[in-house]
């Protein structure tokens, strides 16, 4: 998923930067205040561990294959504050050593995959892991199933969320630069989601498989973020409730698709219909041109439809929880 | 439509460093390079006219042209690059018209041919020296620094790890389905992981008794010289020419 | 001056295993000491702890006069080159030659380049300095881990098992440069065939100092090696074994010199008595 350059609208890429440089300053911020010096070489050899783990190749079928994208892995075993510096890390030398990812996409590329995917793959997995994993883990097993689950969800919204973000990407710079940056929406949103659902698969059964050997083997490497104190404190209390945390992460990854909105609203909603002219006036015919009506509303409805899912997944999520607890959120 | 995944093979061949070391774009100081290569990719990335795009293509070309990097890796490098592009590119050509399409695949391809040319032309933790001497944060660098290292040492027992699964009959799965296939793969992945957790530990030691305080820093750091001002200056004007052309402040 | 002072130093470990009991052990300068004994035996403890990596203890420790304690550490450090075992643990640049300067560049030093080809020479590295230090053997690893260490010009030296995993060249590449090496040094190891040629003293170390003196005495002492579990040198068996069949060495020999001068001696011995007997 890393996007090279000249490919979005510079609008978008600015955003896509905007965005990035906000988030991962409040995190290396946040990070800095939760590590020690001496923390370094073990983030430091995590980075590498999914670094290296990004060049195994898992296959699909049919002779592809896929590779891990690791926010989510990282997420779980770290948290995701450290996760966002870290993946960060990981697709800066990525770049510098490969020339994989471009540098006016770079914070777009940092949106995608090291910031909404560890908050979607740690966010859902805070979410659905007491829900579903009840009691201890059977002999012999890192977790029970209900854990394993969780873990995998989390793992596949991880890519899927970002693919989305992804296409949206595009399609917005399609849409806003009539034409001249990006992918149209009915190209790269099927293209996009569809590929991506099945490499989450493969993703979910990669992460939980090495969460579950790790955690057997050298479980000093989960630095979980319960070991800290809970305020006690009012606004802060309601937040170190993990619960919490983790629908603020999901809610942040999808927020950071809002401003998208906002510009394809402002400036797209035009581009679409002028596309069509241009299409009509411009030197060789195209071969293919989306329906229009369809289309004006297409890319409103999907955005408007997600963010409506995603809201009442949540609320739903939440109102299960408080009904079955009666214990306090943890 | 199928997107061919080929990070995962992309390899950094040694002999890229030795080239680099010898040749003049190597020896020229990372922070004019990074600069230099970003003012370029920036301005090339505004452009949306086919004429100015193709000066930026052609630039691009004989940048790479005259770096002494392999043409060989170049181009390896780049058709791992091009499927994506490709995708952008036929799919803006069907929608938009053949020129847009054009526009598109040659615009990235300058890009990235610019970065890959900057990437693969100097020493990797040089690169991230500029970056710390630019004003990137000390914890940045500080943990590219060190991943770099250990990337290096995980990458070696990943190889050692896949030949010897492969002396043991191990080709690969099969599929998704494949569930003792994907279940190898992640025992491998596994195993990076807790071999890198021992290093660990004794890694922030080994970095104390050698008196590290949290910051990278270089035994000999390189000035800006003449060759170095030459370089941004180049990049820096003809990419203002370029931009002014595209924004119509020239015509 | 005192380059180490330990009284009374006693560790135990997170989980509550003791490490090192009671220990007492001074160094002057100019001494080079192995301290050996059993796996487990805290060893490593004893070298890593002294490096102060490891507080809180009981007991005091002094280098070079400083007494270490957690705020003291990083002052300490500044005289102390500890060698880890595993050389990946303390290389951290993309070539020999900066990984060298590594250590004076961090603490600030005079003159990096100098002392960077010094440390070269002394290892007899200097065709390596621009090469890159992941892909070099073992052994050469291990020398560049040295050559990082002796740029920084310490005090005092601490090697935790110097020649373990070396092939038979390296090893006694090795051994000669640590022999020849005029610093003061404090060497864990298995190697007694090592030590036998480097130091002067050794320490007998399970968990507290079963023994501290020359190496010589301590192979003497069949039931205090064989209690730690330890194998005396290849030469030193033999002339148990020659001293058992009538062939007495005046003093059992640990080195090969040693050995060599104390067959020549037999040999001569028994030519004389040879030449006795024709008579």
């Amino acid at each position: 998923m890393h996007i090279p350059d000249g490919l979005m609208d510079p609008l978008v890429a600015g955003l896509g930067w905007l965005e990035f440089v906000v988030i991962a300053a409040v995190a290396i911020y946040m990070s800095g205040r939760r590590t020690k010096d001496k923390d370094l070489p073990r983030i430091a050899v995590l980075c590498a561990g999914i670094f290296v783990a990004q060049m195994l190749n898992f296959p699909i079928g049919g002779g592809t294959t896929g590779h891990l994208i690791g926010g989510a892995l990282f997420a779980i075993m770290v948290g995701p504050v450290i996760a966002i510096v870290g993946m960060t890390v990981i697709l800066l030398i990525q770049a510098l050593m490969f020339g994989d990812g471009g540098l006016t996409a770079f914070g777009l590329n940092a949106v995608n995959m090291a910031i909404i995917a560890p908050l979607m793959g740690w966010g859902v997995y805070t979410m659905l892991k007491p829900l579903l994993s009840k009691g201890e883990a059977p002999s012999g097993k890192a977790f029970t199933a209900g854990e394993a689950f969780a873990i995998g969800a989390g793992a596949w919204a991880s890519v899927f969320v970002a693919s989305a973000a992804c296409a949206a990407e595009l399609a917005v710079s399609y849409a806003v630069s009539d034409g001249a940056y990006g992918i149209a929406a009915t190209v790269s949103v099927p293209a996009m989601l569809g590929y991506h659902a099945v490499i989450g698969v493969g993703e979910a059964i990669i992460t939980v498989g090495v969460a579950a050997y790790v955690l057997k083997v050298a479980p000093e490497m989960f630095k979980s973020t319960a070991s800290r104190p809970a305020a006690t404190i009012g606004l802060k209390s309601i937040f170190s409730s993990r619960i919490a945390q983790a629908t603020v992460a999901i809610l942040i990854a999808f927020a950071l698709a809002l401003p998208l909105y906002f510009i394809y609203s402002s400036e797209g909603a035009d581009g679409l219909e002028k596309t069509m002219e241009d299409a009509g006036i411009g030197e060789s015919e195209p071969l293919l041109t989306s329906p229009f009506t369809y289309g004006e509303n297409y890319f409103a409805a999907l955005f408007a439809g997600i963010l409506g899912f995603v809201a009442v997944a949540l609320l739903g999520l939440g109102m299960m929880r408080v009904l079955r607890a009666g214990r306090p959120a943890e | 439509m199928i997107v061919a995944h080929v990070r995962g093979h992309h390899t950094r061949p040694e002999e890229l460093d030795e080239h680099a070391r010898a040749s003049w774009l190597g020896r020229l100081d990372p922070r004019a390079k990074i600069v230099g290569v970003v003012v370029f990719v920036v301005a090339t990335a505004l452009l949306t006219q086919t004429e100015l795009i193709l000066a930026s293509l052609l630039l691009a070309v004989s940048f790479g042209a005259m770096s002494q990097v392999p043409y060989r890796h170049l181009i390896r490098m780049y058709l791992g690059a091009l499927p994506f592009i490709l995708v952008a590119s036929v799919s803006v050509f069907l929608f938009s018209g053949l020129e847009r399409g054009f526009d598109m695949w040659a615009r990235t391809s300058s890009c990235v041919l610019a970065l890959l040319v900057l990437a693969s032309g100097t020493e990797t933790f040089e690169l991230f020296a500029g970056l710390r001497r630019l004003k990137v944060p000390k914890l940045v660098s500080a943990l590219l620094m060190l991943t770099y290292k250990y990337i290096l040492i995980l990458g070696d027992e990943l190889e050692r790890m896949k030949t010897a699964r492969t002396a043991r009959g191990f080709k690969g799965g099969r599929g998704l389905l494949d569930g003792r296939g994907l279940r190898i793969i992640s025992y491998t992945a596994g195993m990076v992981f807790v071999r890198a957790s021992a290093r660990a530990d004794n890694g922030y030691e080994g970095l104390m008794a050698r008196g590290f305080r949290m910051d990278m820093k270089q035994m000999r750091t390189s000035r800006l010289e003449a060759g170095d001002f030459a370089f941004m200056a180049w990049f820096a004007c003809l990419s203002s020419l370029l931009v002014m052309f595209q924004l119509g402040v020239i015509q | 001056m005192r380059v180490l002072n330990v009284k009374a130093l006693s560790f135990t470990y997170e989980d509550g295993t003791p490490a090192l009991k009671d220990v007492d052990l001074t160094i002057e300068e100019g001494e080079k000491v192995a301290v050996i004994g059993p796996n487990g035996a805290g060893k490593s403890t004893l070298l890593h702890l002294v490096a102060g990596f490891r507080t809180p203890f009981h007991g005091s420790v002094s280098v070079m006069e400083i007494v270490l304690d957690e705020r003291t550490a990083d002052k300490v450090r500044r005289h102390i080159g500890l060698l880890f075992q595993d050389p990946d643990d303390q290389i951290f640049m993309p070539t020999v030659e900066e990984d060298v300067g590594f250590g004076p560049v961090n603490l600030g030093l005079d003159s990096v380049e100098d002392r960077v080809s010094r440390a070269l020479r002394s290892t007899s590295i200097e065709d390596l300095a621009k090469r890159k230090p992941h892909r070099l053997s073992h052994g050469m690893k291990k020398r560049v881990a040295i050559a990082g260490v002796l740029a920084m010009e310490p005090d005092l030296l601490l090697l935790d098992e110097p020649t373990a995993g070396l092939d038979p060249r390296s090893r006694s590449g090795l051994i000669e440069l640590l022999r020849n090496m005029d610093k003061t040094m404090l060497i864990a190891t298995h190697d007694l065939e090592a030590v036998a040629e480097i130091v002067d003293r050794v320490i007998l170390l399970n968990g507290s100092i079963v023994f501290d003196g020359g190496l010589a005495e301590l192979m003497a002492q069949d039931t205090v090696l064989e209690k730690a579990g330890l194998e005396p040198p290849q030469i030193s068996k033999l002339f148990k074994r020659l001293r058992g069949m009538g062939y007495d060495a005046k003093v059992l020999p640990v080195t090969l010199d040693q050995a060599v001068a104390e067959t020549v001696r037999l040999a001569d011995r028994e030519k004389g008595r040879s030449r006795d007997r024709k008579t």
